[in-house]
């Protein structure tokens, strides 16, 4: 359909909840305040949903990122009275992209570009066990999707090859390549871990906390560093790379103190075993820790705004908001002026990340706003993360299309100082025609000039790169590597802002992530909407009731819901 | 993927807000009509079991869920159809007109792989409305449009007193069916 707004007026013109931009967060809100029975209008200038959320076509991937990536359509804030109560502030936005780089040496990724689902946030997963999929279950957002397994877990060893990473304790034990004193090592780290495990349930339930004797690891040990727990059980360095970087998905060097930025504790790293053990085999039908969705990422969001319009949430695509609307005397925002000259109200106002909210004539003291975001843990965290897709037509593994790898830091280059994660996606995902694969990279850095050098290393590493004029580019210095490298038809590199939630008179959703799943973004979102809703529940466990229960489509909460 | 999994047909209605989309479905699937407009809220899906030379299938008629009304559905609503069912009002012209936007708007969305072929079943509903005396879309016009689109079959309905609501869904799912590829089950 044409783009020309040929809307017919938005009724009713009031709302408890105006929501600018359809990225995941702001679809969870939605879907949450409609559930918790809040009149809310959903607003998107797109004409898709998603925003920095979405898997889109190949053509529109790249002009979506063009088009966040320059700064010149952003006009300084100017307001103009629109009447007697209130004054309208222009809304501009800021590029949330930078260094932008495609590279098509191919023209056939083009020549399908509808036949693509590119995640523009991509690498992505879901732990089984993740909160992010009871969730959906919770609010039914899950009944409109469909996941496969990853099919395999590697991690980037010292010597540049890729091993697997075992799923459970019995693939360790009869893992050939380890021996008897390690096996032996390994086994009591993971009782040690089992019977705190198991002890925090009991100490949980009975409320007794003097059980330190019966198997749990001690609060020392819990709030030193994990690699220093590991170092205790002299763990040999390989493992202790699998553990912190392929399960427990540490993004700094853990070994070393001043670059490092997230030291692990031992008690997160435990936490974070036992949510990858407990995926694995938690859906009959999925095989491995990790599912992903069937026609990519972008699925998450739609289906969070399908549940959000069964609850009564209105949907408005391709409508931009041009201003805001500030009541005179209070100074507060009190609704938001679109692009078809309308006025809607709401004292409830949430933006997609990348808007610039202009600073309104405060009543309140912008500190105790700042003191209220840091009790409920939301707290602003500047930095980026460098993002790549890459298309090819051969699987960098053979016989597997689907699969997560990790190049722990110092794998590829002695100054890398942070993980590199690579997600492959094959085309049974439907993201890409038949025959070909997506593959997605990411890593968190200071700035574009480290995460480029980072997201090169990985290409370099992973394909061989047609030179222009040099067609047949044999890789001659690896031929050991039995290996043949895929060839790259086409890549999108590219540096995102991470803006994480903040509020600053109006509640701004959090960008995606360097992270591998969505358990921080959903807990930030959550934290949000106890903020706004102090008195509502998150998604009541009412809120999903399967419309008129005929049976036949089988969803079961507990488990085996997983569509093949 | 484990078991024998009774085949799932997609539906998906698709019209103008108010032409009784949602009143189709609950017709059909539930044997019920309420006189009330109200624009959708909390109709998702549907499903009805129906059987087709000794096979049954669960039948599953996605309503718009009232995204519709500023043509924001999303791709995922779209994705994997088996049959896609467009409904205007006999008594308003510019429902009739928006057929071809929809039909246009599904080919692009869904991106059928034969969007030649893809099965459309059109429904002209409220017939009963004034008994017909405000009708503004003749059946000789709504056929030859159909007829222009590659023959898609046609209905005049109503959803209030049920008139050809059953064969309307009969011809919809057999079509879906046709759609469905031969899988192995």
């Amino acid at each position: 359909m044409d783009d020309s707004l040929s809307y017919p007026p938005i009724d009713p013109t009031n709302f408890d909840l105006i929501i600018v931009g359809t990225g995941l967060p702001e679809s969870v809100l939605a879907a949450a305040a409609s559930a918790a029975g809040k009149t809310v209008l959903h607003l998107d200038p797109n004409s898709f949903y998603g925003s920095h959320f979405s898997s889109l076509p190949l053509s529109d991937l790249t002009s979506f990122l063009h088009s966040q990536s320059s700064s010149h359509h952003s006009p300084p804030p100017s307001s103009s009275s629109s009447s007697a109560d209130h004054i309208a502030v222009d809304l501009s936005s800021r590029p949330m992209y930078s260094d932008l780089d495609i590279s098509s040496h191919s023209p056939e990724p083009l020549q399908h570009s509808r036949t693509f689902n590119l995640d523009l946030a991509g690498p992505r997963v879901l732990f089984c066990a993740d909160s992010a999929v009871d969730l959906m279950l919770k609010s039914g957002a899950s009944q409109y999707m469909e996941f496969k397994s990853v099919d395999a877990n590697f991690v980037c060893d010292g010597d540049g090859k890729l091993s697997s990473v075992p799923d459970s304790r019995s693939a360790i034990f009869s893992d050939t390549t380890l021996g008897l004193a390690v096996k032996t090592r390994l086994g009591i780290f993971f009782k040690l871990v089992d019977g705190h495990l198991k002890a925090a349930v009991v100490g949980s339930d009975g409320g007794d906390e003097s059980c330190d004797e019966s198997g749990r690891i001690s609060d020392e040990d819990l709030e030193s560093p994990f690699v220093d727990f590991l170092n205790k059980l002299r763990l040999p360095p390989k493992i202790k790379s699998t553990i912190l970087y392929a399960i427990a998905m540490a993004d700094y060097d853990q070994d070393n103190m001043e670059v490092c930025k997230d030291f692990l504790k031992t008690k997160d790293g435990i936490n974070r075993l036992a949510l990858y053990h407990s995926s694995v085999g938690r859906f009959s039908n999925a095989l491995g820790a990790l599912i992903y969705p069937i026609y990519g990422q972008g699925e998450l969001p739609q289906a969070f705004c399908r549940r959000a319009a069964v609850k009564g949430c209105l949907y408005v695509l391709r409508m931009p908001v041009n201003a805001l609307l500030m009541d005179k005397d209070s100074g507060s925002y009190k609704g938001v002026k679109v692009a078809s000259g309308q006025e809607l109200f709401s004292h409830q106002i949430i933006l997609g990340p990348s808007f610039i909210v202009p600073s309104p004539l405060l009543k309140s003291s912008p500190d105790i706003l700042q003191a209220k975001l840091k009790d409920f843990g939301l707290q602003d965290f500047r930095g980026k993360v460098a993002r790549g897709i890459c298309i090819t037509k051969s699987s960098l593994k053979r016989d597997v299309s689907t699969f997560l790898a990790v190049y722990p830091p110092k794998s590829l280059y002695p100054e890398q100082v942070a993980s590199i994660r690579v997600l492959q996606i094959g085309s049974s995902l439907a993201v890409c025609p038949s025959g070909m694969y997506v593959l997605y990279l990411s890593t968190l850095c200071d700035d574009a000039i480290q995460g480029k050098k980072s997201l090169h290393a990985a290409v370099n590493a992973i394909f061989s790169v047609p030179i222009s004029g040099t067609p047949e580019n044999s890789n001659t210095d690896e031929s050991e590597n039995a290996e043949v490298k895929p060839t790259l038809l086409w890549s999108a590199l590219y540096i995102q802002e991470m803006a994480t939630c903040s509020f600053d008179s109006i509640f701004s959703t959090p960008m995606p992530d360097g992270n591998l799943n969505y358990n921080d973004l959903l807990d930030a979102t959550k934290k949000l909407f106890h903020m706004m809703f102090p008195h509502h529940e998150f998604f009541p466990e009412t809120a999903f009731t399967d419309p008129e229960d005929d049976g036949g489509f089988d969803q079961s909460p507990s488990d085996d819901s997983l569509n093949s | 993927m484990a078991s024998r999994r009774r085949m799932l047909l997609k539906v998906i209605i698709l019209g103008d807000s108010g032409v009784g989309k949602t009143s189709l479905m609950n017709q059909y699937v539930n044997r019920k009509f309420s006189n009330q407009y109200k624009a959708t809220i909390g109709a998702d899906f549907l499903t009805k079991e129906v059987q087709f030379e000794d096979r049954l299938f669960t039948l599953q008629i996605w309503d718009t869920a009232g995204q519709e009304r500023f043509q924001s559905l999303g791709v995922a609503f779209y994705r994997g159809a088996d049959c896609c069912v467009l409904v205007y009002d006999v008594n308003v012209m510019k429902s009739f007109d928006n057929l071809n936007n929809w039909r246009e708007e599904f080919l692009i969305q869904a991106s059928p792989s034969d969007p030649e072929n893809f099965p459309f079943v059109v429904l002209g509903n409220k017939i009963d409305v004034d008994s017909g005396n405000s009708r503004v879309v003749s059946e000789k016009k709504a056929r030859a449009w159909c007829a222009s689109k590659g023959n898609i079959p046609y209905f005049e309905t109503s959803a209030k007193e049920g008139f050809n609501v059953d064969a309307a869904f009969q011809c919809i799912a057999k079509n879906a069916l046709k759609n469905e590829p031969e899988e192995e089950l």
